[in-house]
């Protein structure tokens, strides 16, 4: 009897596994009024995130206007006061990992399929957000001003890299010797918002903040889109932060090492902040970053 | 005992054949045309061009310039299939004017992709053969795959009887990423019916002096097919020696031949004289003497040397060797209906001391009711089902194709997953015996039941997204999207996306195709599927609306279309079973 009972038992766990498979599938009813309560509740230093990760297109569907480009492709959860966490199948987000060890969710809620969790990580570091204030720059190459221009955004497709943004800093002649607020698709496949800063070779790109507040701390990350890293064929990018003129960090990214945090302290006060970018070899070496400047960190959610 | 095959197994088969068939033509329109679809439509209009012109002037076809202008294009894979495609499209196009052959006004001439030209190609009036064009253009793999059933279930029923043979069709009918490929003008069913085929006909030649040359023949129009082909005469030659060694043995022993078995390689000499000049005569592209070599040897080097495209598979975007050995056979666990592989389990196990050499038989299963027959068939068939598991399963080879490029395994597989179905219906009717009223059908049909309805559950739920479809053991669509499986690829789920451009833009419009090639965009039009004023756009930050077919490299097009439209929020997300398959970004310039 067992090649029937064997039959059986299959046959009986597909039929109902894919039943169960189906029944569980999050309707679209349940999302929207996860994110109608959602919604009502967000503050300005929010974010909103979902777990499983696949599901962060529908995520955007109901609450994308509320999710800008620096949350959707954000390197940490340095910038936010609470998080939201939509859940679905059970699933947590894995970069709350940190903070569910810590503390319990301020809130839980079930729409559905959909579960809502709110987890307060208290007062954000962030004092200034370089990446999204780049149009308040300078950038340099050398010793020549990269001038501000405003045209149709460039780009687009696989293979073509981060999409040239309509307003961006251009140091050419080479065409990709720009400088912007974009956003590329990391080593790990991650997308990032950052700023596209591609080396010219040994002579820098230089990008200045004039007169910000200083609160201790650099944080950034930078990588090299996924397609010319991941060879691993290619030279090292150089990463210099200065204050005033004077260094106070400085990374070496090499292909492989994907999107790399690097943290320096500096002086209080007010300053002129530069992040200069140089390779010794500048072919495929389109190196992003984002950064921040930061007071003390918190104990969650960096 | 082996059963006689008459004209009856053979009505059977043509039923099944002809019934799947339709059903691929009643379910084709709800697909549209993937990536590598679009490429042979091109090439076969192409040809048909080319067909066309040597109807009416075979001479001027003839020429270098004639044969390169028609056949250079996709030289990298062999002409067989292609023309069929052309020959199926001249069909159709010849019913709507009513023409002939060479007929004027050639729809082929139209390139396809180019500006304008899939208007060329819907040149010709009327109802045609097919539902639309793309139906002409599939037809002929369609049909591949409904031979393939005709077949399985000879082959089956010479093998293992007449209900194995049955369900071993069935099994494969039912199968939902080989139900997706069915529909398709590419080449993985065709070369799959190719090959069984060619291993049938082999089969067949090893006790019957009449199949030798069909041997040949069959080997012949596989290498026309696909380039996997080539491998076959290893497969065979392995066995073959396995064969005659045993035979050897047996003799050694005073033991009693098959009088039948035709031990001498006389098919390894059909296969050499009848298959390179079949391959050689359904190409045109290596018809010159001149450059035959040349080219041959650049179709060889392009195979052997395969770029490598980016698959995700468990949770990793491979993209360069070495692949994951565990691929196939991760994959095939998951994609084939389990009922399909737990019963081939059985099938195999009440087989295996047969797939044993004798020398181990004797030492390790002395005692055992399964005995190999002569021509050892047992071990022909587990050679051609793991062998081209194990060509992917190479950390060399290249994994871009899902499970579509160890399909020839899937027949044999299902061969034996109809034995073990047999086994269970016999398991049920001598295990419960009389307590069941007219055992032997009530188990049949209990069996059935119990066989068919998961496999047909998972094969209808897969439809329209075959290549997205994972079964129950991975946890269905979104076990698989946890477990970091490859969405889809080739872009085909746009079909799925057709009403709602032609709502968005009832004045027309621009999309950004992503995954999709303008060529399979083009035969939405021409099938009627999509306003012929919702056109695709080149630049995606021009266009009203842009496509992210997701894949896990496919990220960078997502966030593109944030920093072209100034949002992170999509106008629409399709989704299959609640994961994103296309996620899709409006321009905020339609707005104002």
């Amino acid at each position: 009897m067992w090649p029937f009972a064997l039959l059986a038992l299959v046959a009986i766990y597909e039929l109902v596994a894919q039943a169960v498979i189906s029944a569980r599938v999050a309707p679209d009813a349940d999302w929207a009024s996860a994110a109608t309560f959602v919604r009502g509740e967000l503050a300005p230093t929010d974010l909103v995130i979902v777990a499983p990760a696949w599901a962060d297109p529908i995520l955007r569907r109901e609450l994308g206007d509320r999710i800008p480009l620096a949350a959707a492709g954000r390197s940490d959860l340095a910038a936010y006061e609470r998080v939201w966490e939509l859940s679905i199948r059970g699933r947590r987000a894995a970069e709350l990992e940190g903070a569910r060890e810590t503390m319990p969710p301020a809130l839980e809620r079930v729409f559905g399929a959909v579960t809502v969790r709110r987890f307060d990580l208290g007062a954000s570091s962030v004092r200034l957000d370089l990446t999204s204030s780049l149009r308040d720059a300078e950038v340099r190459r050398g010793a020549r001003t990269c001038a501000w221009r405003r045209s149709a955004p460039q780009g687009g497709g696989l293979g073509a890299g981060p999409l040239t943004p309509a307003e961006h800093f251009f140091c050419g002649p080479e065409p990709w010797l720009w400088v912007g607020e974009t956003a590329t698709e990391d080593l790990d496949l991650q997308g990032r918002h950052c700023v596209w800063q591609h080396p010219a070779g040994t002579e820098p790109i230089a990008t200045t903040y004039r007169d910000v507040e200083l609160p201790g701390r650099v944080v950034l990350y930078g990588g090299i889109y996924y397609l010319h890293e991941r060879d691993e064929v290619h030279g090292p990018v150089d990463v210099r932060v200065l204050v005033d003129g004077a260094e106070v960090g400085r990374m070496r990214h090499r292909d492989g090492e994907g999107w790399k945090r690097m943290e320096a302290t500096t002086r209080e006060g007010r300053g002129d902040v530069t992040i200069e970018v140089t390779a010794p070899d500048p072919n495929m070496r389109t190196f992003c970053w984002s950064a921040s400047l930061r007071g003390p960190a918190r104990e969650v959610g960096e | 005992m082996r059963p006689r095959i008459g004209w009856l197994d053979h009505l059977l088969g043509a039923l099944l054949c002809a019934g799947y068939v339709a059903l691929l033509l009643g379910t084709s329109a709800d697909l549209a045309m993937s990536r590598d679809e679009s490429f042979y439509v091109t090439a076969a209009q192409d040809y048909a061009r080319w067909m066309r012109q040597l109807w009416n002037d075979p001479d001027a076809a003839l020429t270098t310039e004639s044969i390169d202008a028609a056949w250079d294009y996709n030289h990298e894979h062999p002409g067989l299939a292609k023309a069929l495609f052309a020959l199926s499209w001249i069909a159709h196009e010849n019913a709507k004017d009513g023409g002939s052959v060479g007929s004027a006004g050639s729809a082929a001439d139209g390139r396809h992709g180019s500006a304008g030209s899939a208007a060329d190609g819907a040149a010709a009036e009327g109802a045609g053969l097919f539902a639309s064009d793309s139906d002409a253009f599939r037809f002929p793999g369609m049909l591949s795959a409904g031979l393939l059933l005709w077949l399985l279930y000879i082959f089956g029923a010479r093998v293992f009887g007449r209900e194995a043979g049955a369900f071993a069709a069935v099994a494969y009918a039912l199968m939902p990423r080989p139900f997706y490929h069915a529909h398709l003008d590419c080449f993985d069913v065709p070369i799959t019916l190719a090959l069984t085929f060619a291993v049938y006909a082999y089969w067949r030649a090893l006790t019957s002096r009449g199949w030798i040359v069909i041997a040949g023949l069959a080997w012949g129009l596989a290498l026309a097919v696909k380039h996997n082909s080539w491998v076959l005469p290893g497969i065979f030659l392995i066995h073959y020696v396995w064969m005659v060694l045993a035979a050897r043995a047996r003799a050694k022993r005073d033991l009693p031949a098959s009088a039948r078995l035709v031990t001498r390689p006389w098919w390894l000499v059909s296969l050499a004289w009848l298959g390179p000049p079949i391959f050689l005569a359904t190409w045109p592209w290596l018809w010159h003497p001149e450059t035959m070599l040349e080219r041959f040897g650049w179709y060889a080097r392009f195979h052997v040397n395969h770029e490598y495209y980016t698959i995700a598979y468990l949770g990793r975007s491979w993209f360069e060797p070495p692949f994951p050995i565990s691929y196939p056979f991760v994959l095939t666990a998951i994609t084939v209906p389990l009922v399909t592989l737990a019963m081939a389990g059985v099938g195999i196990a009440m087989r295996a001391r047969a797939m044993l050499p004798g020398f181990v038989r004797d030492r390790v299963w002395k005692n055992g009711d399964v005995e190999p027959d002569s021509p050892h068939t047992d071990v022909l068939l587990i050679g051609c089902l793991l062998a081209p598991i194990l060509m992917i399963a190479l950390p060399s080879t290249p994994i871009f194709g899902g499970t579509k490029h160890w399909f020839p395994a899937y027949p044999f597989l299902c061969m034996y997953a109809g034995l073990g179905i047999v086994r269970a219906t016999n398991a049920l009717r001598h295990g419960v015996g009389a307590r069941l009223p007219a055992s032997r059908w009530t188990s049949r049909v209990l069996v059935s039941a119990l066989v068919i309805a998961p496999m047909l559950v998972q094969t209808v739920h897969s439809h329209p997204f075959g290549l997205s479809h994972y079964t129950p053991l991975a946890g269905g669509v979104p076990g698989a999207a946890d477990l970091g499986m490859n969405r889809q690829f080739w872009g085909f789920t746009t079909g799925s996306l057709t009403e709602y451009f032609t709502e968005q833009m009832p004045n027309g419009g621009t999309v950004y195709l992503c995954d999709m090639t303008p060529g399979a965009w083009e035969m939405l039009h021409r099938d009627g599927l999509l306003p012929r004023n919702v056109r695709w756009s080149a630049s995606m930050t021009n266009a009203d609306f842009v496509m992210v077919h997701h894949e896990d490299h496919f990220l960078e097009v997502e966030l593109q279309s944030w920093i072209a439209f100034g949002t992170t929020k999509p106008a629409h997300v399709l989704t299959y079973d609640g994961v994103p398959i296309i996620t899709v970004y409006e321009n905020p310039r339609r707005r104002r």
